[in-house]
């Protein structure tokens, strides 16, 4: 289904869809970054990129497993799924999408995270096709990806200056559309168009690439001992920007969180971990298999083009660069798989 | 100001007369325009070595990396590393001297003077320069940068983009080194604490106000923490698991760990993690600025550091960083000291 939105008509379509929980990318200071939208008049989607990605409305950073609460007859234990609320989340790159059916494929499959998934089934993708590309740093192109990929979107808008061409792709996506169905135009053939046109232009601009990037994950296979790690991560701080920011990374961390300790009281809670981090790996015993800064960037590199493709046959990467941009050392995945690539000639 | 030929030669000299193992500078990165640290094992890797008003990292950060690197080789290279520094990051080696983490003779110190001018804050720089694109960055001749983009060269005053902590720096000149290039003459900084103002004109409300904002967004990726040179520590507590845990420490031990905050990034544990960051750098930050130059969330870190800064100076006249020799603040027993309960 395509139409076509007046852009002054978005506020009053995002009124008719009261029943959903509405996040927007949303400015504070010189940022951007997910936040629900209280007021539909001031959504902005001019955006750039938001800093953290629409992962963590779905995947958030802090999510309760289950409460515990000791008493007369023991301790009980009480599971918390996370309620099912129609949510819609406007405004998300095709990158970012692209990464959330990513996750789908970790929290899928054999066993089911009831945690992601009530959260992921109630939730629609809202794209907007990247015209231009919000960062100097995207490189989608390189990794399946383009500025107007469809990929897990429910609807896919495009900024034809005052108006929107929109399409959408899925059921949820029409449901969008029905609930404010008398503020759509039916698009003229010159309307799509023109959005292929600026889609075609916004593609040229990317300059970032990784060139051959097919054959990196075969050239990783016989890279697990090189020294080019160690050359490669000296400058490394050992922070948590690069898989925090990412789009893809999912790791997470589950804690017992004591509210009380007599009687027992708490909440079992999962939070985002990070493979960056010394203790992510660390062992009781005091044993870290991934010692350092080296092994710790091959984890990252080794994960998103190795061990990935083999497990699900895509690059666990959607060339968003946040982690070229905010790196505080500049370390740049690109550079690594250029190097990568030319290893040993 | 200092000259990049005059760097790259003496880093050349102290390479090829085996004076130092290695030289830590700066070198473009990919995208072309900021800087990423260099380490330079050979004299012909120091032609790559750039020096310019981009150039913020305080590379003193990589003398701990260098400590904990020997301290697991049997056999370490006992010879110093050559690092280049800036005034504000000469005076962060001095507090690692101050607290005895390293000796003098761990590091050669290329000191290159800043004169009156300084870095370049890159997120002013871009909301200068309205969506153009900077190619290069020069000193000017006054206090001014030249700024090359697309559309030529354009000359802004130091003062509107110059990096917030370099508008209040105390020492434009580095305060020790083996060899200082560029002219001794400083940077007049009026008040040093003057970006304090905003937040000491807030009322208790307001202030609690402002920071609960800021600190709501943190997403406890540590890059203030690991940025800084001063946060050495083996163990820390806003590690799940610390590292001073090794095959010798015992059950017991481990079981009477005391977990001081969660991982949750919730209001309540991301202000226990900035207080207790911002009070282990009491009487010890020199304002590097680098907390707050890494954050991704943009928190306004150094007004944390900066306030401390102050309390330090105001009430025990004391200033980090300046005098290898001057025992350290917070880490130093006097018997004049006033408080009832040290004794």
């Amino acid at each position: 289904m395509e139409k076509i939105l007046e852009k002054k008509s978005l506020p009053q379509w995002l009124r008719k869809l009261s029943s959903y929980e509405i996040y927007a990318p949303t400015k504070e200071g010189d940022l951007w970054n997910f936040r629900l939208v209280v007021n539909p008049e001031s959504v902005d989607l001019s955006h750039f990129q938001t800093v953290v990605s629409p992962k963590k409305i779905i995947f958030p950073q802090r999510e309760v497993l289950l409460e515990f609460n000791s008493n007369e007859d023991g301790v009980e234990v009480r599971e918390i799924l996370p309620e099912e609320k129609p949510t819609v989340i406007f405004g998300v790159r095709p990158c970012d999408a692209k990464a959330i059916i990513l996750t789908d494929k970790v929290f899928g499959g054999d066993f089911e995270d009831p945690y992601y998934w009530r959260r992921r089934k109630s939730t629609a993708l809202v794209g907007l096709a990247c015209t231009p590309p919000p960062s100097e740093n995207c490189f989608c192109l390189s990794v399946d990806g383009s500025p107007h990929a469809k990929d897990g979107l429910d609807m896919l808008m495009t900024d034809l200056r005052d108006r929107y061409f929109l399409e959408s792709l899925t059921e949820k996506g029409n449901d969008l559309i029905k609930a404010g169905k008398e503020l759509f135009q039916e698009p003229k053939a010159a309307d799509k168009k023109e959005a292929e046109k600026i889609w075609a232009e916004s593609a040229k601009k990317i300059k970032r690439q990784v060139k051959d990037v097919k054959r990196i994950p075969a050239k990783l296979k016989g890279m697990f001992e090189s020294a080019l790690w160690d050359e490669e991560s000296l400058s490394c701080i050992r922070c948590g920007i690069c898989t925090y920011l990412c789009p893809t990374c999912h790791c997470f961390d589950i804690n017992d969180e004591i509210v009380s300790s007599s009687p027992l009281k708490g909440e079992r809670v999962r939070t985002w971990d990070n493979c960056q981090f010394p203790d992510f790996t660390m062992h009781s015993s005091g044993h870290n298999p991934r010692p350092d800064r080296a092994t710790r960037l091959r984890q990252r590199i080794f994960h998103k083009f190795q061990y990935f493709v083999e497990r699900f046959q895509n690059y666990q990467c959607t060339g968003c660069g946040r982690c070229v941009s905010k790196c505080p050392v500049r370390i740049d995945i690109i550079e690594v798989l250029d190097k990568v690539r030319e290893y040993g000639k | 100001m200092a000259k990049l030929e005059e760097l790259k030669n003496e880093v050349k000299r102290i390479l090829k007369e085996g004076k130092v193992k290695y030289a830590i500078g700066y070198e473009r990165d990919t995208n072309g325009l900021l800087p990423k640290p260099a380490f330079i094992k050979k004299t012909e890797e120091a032609d790559k070595l750039i020096w310019e008003p981009t150039c913020v990292y305080n590379l003193s950060r990589f003398l701990v990396d260098e400590k904990r690197k020997m301290a697991k080789e049997k056999n370490p290279d006992q010879r110093p590393i050559g690092l280049i520094i800036k005034g504000c990051d000469s005076r962060a080696v001095v507090v690692l001297l101050q607290e005895k983490f390293i000796k003098r003779s761990d590091v050669y110190l290329i000191g290159v003077s800043c004169e009156n001018s300084g870095v370049v804050d890159e997120r002013k720089l871009q909301k200068k320069l309205k969506g153009k694109k900077a190619e290069k960055i020069e000193f000017g001749e006054k206090e001014n940068f030249v700024v090359t983009t697309s559309e030529g060269k354009i000359e802004i005053p130091a003062s509107e983009i110059l990096a917030e902590r370099c508008l209040e720096c105390k020492a434009s000149v580095p305060v020790i080194s083996d060899v200082l290039l560029g002219e001794k003459t400083k940077r007049k900084a009026d008040n040093p604490f003057k970006s304090l103002e905003r937040v000491e004109s807030m009322s208790a409300e307001e202030r609690w106000a402002f920071w609960k904002a800021e600190l709501d967004k943190c997403i406890r990726c540590y890059a203030c923490r690991s940025v800084c040179p001063m946060c050495y520590c083996d163990e820390c507590v806003a590690d799940t698991i610390n590292f001073a845990v090794t095959a010798d420490t015992t059950a017991e031990e481990k079981a009477q760990k005391i977990k001081w905050l969660e991982k949750s990034p919730v209001a309540s544990e991301n202000f226990v993690y900035h207080m207790v960051r911002a009070i282990h750098l009491a009487g010890r930050c020199i304002d590097c600025g680098e907390c707050e130059r890494v954050c991704p969330l943009d928190i306004p870190l150094r007004f944390l550091n900066k306030y401390l800064e102050k309390e330090a100076q105001e009430l025990f006249g004391y200033e980090p960083g300046f005098d290898p020799e001057q025992p350290s603040l917070v880490a130093c027993f006097k018997d004049e000291d006033p408080q009832d309960f040290i004794r």
